[in-house]
């Protein structure tokens, strides 16, 4: 070990034993942070750690979902793993979970995008899943096209790097036809059959530069997609989802690599997105020799309590509490809103600090009017840019009401009748003020969060 | 009355930062008035006759799909510029605000613009970054300060004598450039801007002065008086533009 390592390993020990126990904080960045000042080849020399190596989940949307959720599923199959669960994506969320975790099989990482490439060059890892890219603070970012420079970047400086990626998105494949990693490609191979929403990102061809032509298009840009001049177009798959069905009880599908070997993926979560998500982490997990079965237990237990798609009871009411970060995210969520025919109160939170981007306009591209003809739908607004919300859905025939969170909307609603569902979605920095404004209620009402449906 | 018709050109390439919030604004006061109102989208590959066409809203979009929509609105130049000269309205935002000059950039390239409004759009000296900032600005088309969110990369430079949209007056934010203190501009019944928002949303004042001009005109057409716009209650709006006026520290 050098010197370098053992330094920083007792100054991240320090500051991890300081943090928990002088401040009562969770320890999830700083120790990695400080310890990388001291050693910034931290990841790198600490992957001794691993036994049989890594995998970085990386994308816009679902990263934290398939991150957790492939970490449950190879523990169920008896392998040990680190992971950094709370979705701590930066470089030191990655080298504290790296500092804090045992001697282990796998680790399981979820990367921001432009971080991968600090991350992956260091973790070399086994492999990376490419998930998405849509439209996300792009004052923070920039472009897409700087987003794929610098995760095609990422893996020239990790040749090894196996990436298994959404070739439903073409924004995805135009990284892999730069890339000259060996590449697996999953997908749905069929139409989805889900009504369309009005802004979608990238329908142009990165290659050439002409308009793509869809067979379908599932949502956003993903779907099976041709360009008529250059040829571009969705490769075969190599792991597909098939025989996708909604229902009121969640979603089922088949996946594999052909219709012999596929094999049934339930789940009672809802949302299109869903499916590309189980889809990314069955087939990752399948790469990792995670048993089909195990796959399945870890999905059937599977229960984050971080706000994703979380069920909670507050004051007798029955909500779906839910991470929505761009127009993509509000769009498959008001999805699930409008197809609950039900009395709904829904609320909506976003915030514009730094992790969220500091422009709100992108509300305006999210598709608010599907919910305007609803019946027995009341809407609120929170957030620290709830203004701007209460004016966008004015825009979208909606009147939304202002509030201070989960409290003041539970007040303001407390006449309404026991039926009605509620639907809280807020963005990044919103839904932890979110969750914990409503773990405190559940806890003052005497009830335990999380497993409410 | 014959419908308010909106042209919005390009949606499908030019769709950045929510910017197609104006067309909904544009069209929301118009119908809540009781006027009757026409979207027209105009996509890639097809044209539109804008002798029929009362507000046109020109939006930007990343790099790629900006050239393939500067082709051809190129090759409108002639058709676009007479509608600007007989006081057809126009409201440009972002990369839709550049290329209505003589020169603009397209990446880091520059290149020719459409030559409608006296103005050159050119890259930072030395390697100044992106502007990117929430604006206030003070504004001759309206009482209340203007609100937005600026994110580009290009500097513009109005010619002598034209009017910018308004005045940088937050601390922070640039607008044109790096020096002028001042966003977009006025010409005729144009209005060209950096802001995002989108504008038309935080600032109501904006959208009726655009709508307040198309009527003017088609009642000039007819050779009648335009009569004046009924007043709408925009308490949400003000309230979400005074939210960020006081937070951006502006009296």
């Amino acid at each position: 070990m050098g010197l370098q390592l053992t330094v920083a390993r007792g100054i991240s020990a320090l500051s991890t034993w300081g943090l928990k126990n002088v401040f009562k904080r969770p320890a999830a960045n700083f120790p990695g942070k400080i310890a990388l000042y001291v050693d910034p080849r931290l990841i790198a020399d600490l992957s001794h750690k691993l036994d049989r190596g890594s995998v970085v989940v990386c994308g816009t949307n679902g990263k934290t979902t398939v991150t957790n959720l492939l970490a449950d599923a190879l523990e169920t199959a008896g392998m040990r793993v680190i992971c950094n669960r709370t979705g701590a994506n930066l470089d030191s969320g990655v080298a504290t979970a790296l500092l804090h975790g045992d001697q282990s099989d796998w680790a399981v990482f979820e990367s921001d995008e432009l971080w991968l490439a600090k991350v992956l060059p260091q973790l070399k890892s086994d492999y990376l899943v490419l998930l998405n890219l849509f439209r996300d603070q792009l004052d923070r970012v920039g472009e897409i096209d700087r987003i794929q420079e610098s995760i095609a970047g990422a893996l020239a400086a990790s040749p090894n790097t196996v990436i298994v990626y959404n070739a439903d998105d073409p924004l995805c494949e135009a990284i892999v036809r730069k890339a000259k990693n060996k590449a697996i490609a999953f997908g749905v191979a069929e139409d989805m059959g889900l009504a369309q929403n009005t802004v979608a990102d990238a329908q142009m061809c990165q290659m050439c530069s002409t308009m793509l032509e869809y067979a379908y298009r599932q949502y956003g840009q993903l779907g099976e997609y041709r360009c008529p001049q250059c040829g571009f177009a969705r490769p075969v798959l190599d792991h597909a989802a098939r025989n996708v069905r909604f229902g009121r009880d969640g979603i089922v599908f088949s996946a594999g690599t052909d219709d012999r070997t596929s094999i049934d993926v339930r789940t009672s979560a809802t949302g299109a997105y869903m499916v590309y998500n189980l889809l990314a982490t069955f087939t990752a997990a399948n790469l990792l020799g995670c048993p089909p079965d195990a796959f399945q237990r870890a999905l059937d237990a599977f229960d984050p309590q971080n706000g994703r798609l979380e069920n909670l009871e507050a004051a007798g009411r029955p909500i779906l509490l839910n991470l929505a970060k761009n127009p993509t995210g509000f769009n498959q969520n008001l999805k699930i809103i409008a197809q609950d025919a039900g009395p709904r109160a829904v609320a909506f939170f976003v915030n514009d600090k730094e992790g969220d981007g500091r422009d709100v306009s992108w509300i305006w591209d999210i598709d608010f009017e599907e919910l305007a003809e609803a019946d027995d739908l009341v809407v609120f607004v929170g957030g620290i840019r709830r203004n701007d919300l209460q004016v966008r859905l004015k825009y979208a025939g909606i009147a939304a009401e202002l509030i201070d969170g989960p409290a003041d909307m539970l007040e303001k609603t407390a006449g309404l009748s026991p039926d009605y569902r509620f639907y809280l979605i807020a963005n990044y920095t919103a839904l932890p003020v979110v969750r914990g404004e409503l773990v405190r209620l559940i806890a003052q009402d005497g009830g335990s969060d999380g497993k409410g449906a | 009355m014959e419908s308010l018709r909106i042209a919005h050109l390009f949606p499908d390439l030019l769709n950045l930062y929510g910017d197609g919030g104006n067309v909904k604004c544009l069209a929301k006061r118009i119908e809540w008035r009781g006027m009757p109102v026409e979207i027209v989208s105009v996509n890639h590959g097809e044209t539109i006759d804008l002798s029929a066409v009362d507000i046109v809203f020109l939006g930007g979009g990343p790099d790629r799909e900006q050239r393939l929509a500067s082709e051809q609105l190129l090759r409108m130049r002639d058709d676009l510029s007479a509608y600007v000269e007989a006081d057809g309205v126009l409201l440009a935002i972002c990369g839709g605000y550049q290329i209505l000059g003589s020169e603009w950039l397209l990446g880091d390239e520059s290149v020719e613009g459409l030559g409608i409004v006296d103005m050159v759009t050119k890259r930072a000296d030395g390697s100044r970054d992106r502007l990117i900032d929430n604006v206030v600005l003070r504004s001759p088309i309206a009482e209340r300060p203007v609100v937005g969110y600026e994110n580009h990369a290009g500097r513009t430079f109005l010619g002598q004598g034209l009017t910018p949209l308004g005045a940088v007056v937050s601390s922070g934010g640039h607008g044109n450039n790096d020096t002028d203190k001042s966003d977009g501009v006025l010409y005729r019944n144009v209005v060209g801007t950096y802001l995002h928002g989108p504008l038309l949303g935080k600032n109501p004042e904006i959208a009726d002065h655009l709508i307040a001009r198309a009527l003017e005109v088609r009642a000039a057409r007819m050779g009648i008086e335009a009569e004046p716009l009924r007043p709408l209650d925009d308490a949400v709006e003000i309230a979400a533009n005074d939210y960020m006026v006081k937070r951006l520290g502006v009296r």
